[in-house]
């Protein structure tokens, strides 16, 4: 069986581009603050005019991947990659939005933006984006990606879970290289995510990672263990909460301390921890 | 679970018998909405030894699983057991009530798309995978092959896999508003269908390992595939290109071709465009097999469920291959000459089928197929 190989990482959450935009202190960078908010992409086309920001976000994180690796969007063209897409809630805005939409009445001339928004959200072309299968959709449209795919829902133990996806998919022979993707965005939810605090840490940083994996030398293992690994913590404590995105900030972690052999990664969520190791 | 009644048994006698699961919606207000009939779920029984159960996805979840454990022992070690579901919805409702005026902030807990799947995992206690696929309506068909992959890399022994979603009032306005749903009856294939009816539905099987489990099992699942369109976020693909490749690489990764397949388990919306193009795909794939290996949908019974639509439909399969009949496509009168397939009109078709292929379509893209082997009788 053949094995694997982390051939890129990218990273971008709301303190900036890159892992070399993440403070070294994330609580005490947020002084405060719940949210960390990523701003949308400003991607041009017509096709983009509707798309909701976590769509774009996520097109964002592969656009950087393929930059930063010089890798062209014709290499990626095509069936023999594969989109593997991880959110825990980045669709919560869309979905807010539309719960929010049935509720408003019609508009008045001297409502608030907050009110406009309700009724703009209500029509024929918005509904398709509550489904988090469209985030990876539009990503898979914009580069062209026509392989095999896998879209879970859940933080940073069901991004393990889609390493591993991508893994298994490559060592078949199933696909030529498979993208891993994570978005999570919280800004439109805040209110939500301030009543289940339980669930989520502070800061709540929104981010959109991608890492691009190959045929390679590396075996995988994959596994459920008990505590975190030194990566996971170091994540955390530079980024934040990224939740789905986390596993993958930490391999960007792990590229810039230089580690091009082993490497593990772990996350968590609601209770329950995985672990992808490369050996 | 489906809107036949609260068991496998209510689900195949439905099928068999002909039977319409559509009626009018009376849970939420659909007044106000151009279509307000469904395959809705009437009867829901109180569930014991569930102190608190969420949403209603999560109470359908919990009947299929009642249903499921009454026929299947599971055994293995809890931190053994995985449970991998399939979902368009999830929780969503909750964020409907969490949005209400007075709403709790648990209620927005539960509309995470995952919540439905660990509270299942917590009810079987099962401490292995939890997984929840969000491939819209084709993630019951992803989840059972992710089931598969954890079986075959021997990361659990067994495997709660399959599929759900609970009708509300998010998305009968999200397909009205998509003018999706008909005003008639749904008809999958006929050249006068216009539009699809949803339903609701919860559907679970339990996998092991081949000779794992003593006792009857329904049967196998040989292959899986999945494929991206990359064309439109709402559409399939105009030449049905991804749902092309994922039933032919399912079927090469079962080691079949198309010359073994018995039966088709057709995704068939009802809806004039995933017929047709549907129809054209299964002609090239089939060859000239298609012309004689029976095809239906059960869209038209129990509406499209959504993320349970293809773990129904793989549980309709081996069902018809241990029965030695295939449901016919209720609504189906007048085939579409654009759609031309062996169709099972009229009457349910006295075959027993042991290879079926089921193929699945969803927003985003998202194709998958599965290829089963019905067991041995």
């Amino acid at each position: 069986m053949k094995g694997t190989a982390v051939e890129g990482v990218a990273v971008l959450t709301g303190w900036g581009q890159g892992i070399q935009a993440l403070p070294a202190d994330a609580s005490r960078a947020a002084a405060g603050r719940a949210v960390i908010p990523l701003a949308r992409p400003a991607l041009e086309g017509e096709r983009f005019r509707r798309a909701t920001r976590e769509c774009l976000l996520g097109v964002a994180a592969v656009d950087a991947l393929l930059r930063e690796n010089h890798i062209s969007r014709e290499a990626v063209k095509g069936s023999a990659t594969a989109l593997i897409y991880v959110t825990a809630g980045a669709y919560g805005a869309s979905n807010h939005a539309w719960v929010a939409a049935d509720t408003a009445r019609p508009a008045k001339p001297d409502d608030r933006p907050s009110e406009r928004r309700r009724g703009a959200v209500s029509g024929t072309l918005h509904f398709p984006y509550t489904a988090p299968s469209v985030m990876s959709g539009e990503v898979a449209i914009e580069f062209g990606l026509t392989g095999p795919y896998g879209i879970l829902i859940g933080g940073a133990a069901a991004t393990i879970d889609g390493l591993w996806q991508a893994t298994l998919l490559l060592e078949a022979g199933r696909c030529e290289r498979a993208l891993v993707l994570a978005v999570e965005t919280f800004e439109d939810c805040a209110e939500l995510y301030a009543r289940a605090r339980w669930l989520v840490r502070r800061p709540l940083v929104e981010a959109a990672a991608c890492v691009l994996l190959t045929p390679g030398a590396l075996r995988t293992r994959y596994d459920a263990p008990r505590a975190a690994s030194p990566l996971e913590a170091r994540v955390r404590a530079r980024a934040g909460e990224t939740l789905a995105c986390a596993p993958l900030v930490a391999l960007a972690l792990a590229r810039e301390d230089g580690a091009t052999g082993p490497i593990g990664v772990t996350g968590e969520w609601r209770g329950r921890r995985a672990g992808l190791y490369w050996y | 679970m489906t809107p036949f009644g609260a068991d496998l048994d209510a689900f195949w006698s439905g099928l068999v018998t002909g039977s319409d699961g559509i009626s009018t919606i009376e849970r939420f207000p659909v007044d106000d909405l151009r279509v307000g009939r469904g395959g809705e779920i009437k009867k829901l029984r109180p569930l014991p030894g569930a102190r608190r159960v969420g949403c209603r996805a999560t109470q359908l979840l919990f009947a299929a699983a009642e249903d499921l454990l009454a026929r299947s022992a599971i055994s293995a070690e809890p931190e053994r057991i995985a449970v991998v579901l399939g979902t368009a919805l999830g929780g969503v409702e909750g964020l409907e009530r969490a949005l209400a005026p007075g709403g709790r902030p648990r209620d927005a807990v539960d509309a995470l798309y995952d919540s439905p799947a660990h509270a299942l995992a917590r009810r079987l206690g099962a401490r292995g995978p939890v997984m929840t696929v969000g491939a819209a309506c084709a993630a019951g068909a992803t989840a059972l092959g992710t089931g598969a992959d954890l079986l075959r890399a021997d990361v659990v022994d067994v495997v709660i896999a399959g599929g759900y979603d609970a009708l509300c009032r998010f998305v009968m306005r999200g397909f009205d508003a998509l003018r999706s749903l008909t005003r008639e009856r749904v008809r999958p294939f006929d050249k006068r269908r216009s539009g699809l009816l949803l339903g609701e539905a919860a559907a679970l099987v339990l996998m092991t390992r081949e000779g794992a489990t003593p006792g009857p099992r329904l049967g196998r699942l040989l292959g899986h595939a999945s494929a991206s369109d990359g064309s439109h976020i709402a559409a399939p693909d105009a030449n049905g290109r991804g749902l092309e490749l994922a039933a032919r690489t399912a079927l090469d990764e079962a080691g079949l071709t198309p010359a073994d397949v018995e039966f088709v388990s057709a995704h068939g919306t009802g809806t004039l465009v995933n017929d047709r193009i549907e129809a054209d795909v299964l002609r090239r794939v089939l060859g000239r097999r298609a012309a004689e290996i029976p095809v239906n949908s059960i869209k038209a019974s129990v509406g499209h469920t959504m993320g349970a639509a293809a773990a129904l439909e793989a549980v309709m399969c081996l069902m018809a291959g241990r029965e030695g009949i295939v449901p016919k496509t209720l609504g189906l009168e007048e085939p579409d000459p654009a759609c031309e397939l062996d169709h099972v009109i009229g009457a349910p078709r006295a075959v027993r089928p042991r290879i079926s292929l089921s193929t699945s379509l969803g927003f985003g893209g998202c194709n998958a197929a599965l290829v089963l082997e019905a067991a041995a009788q």
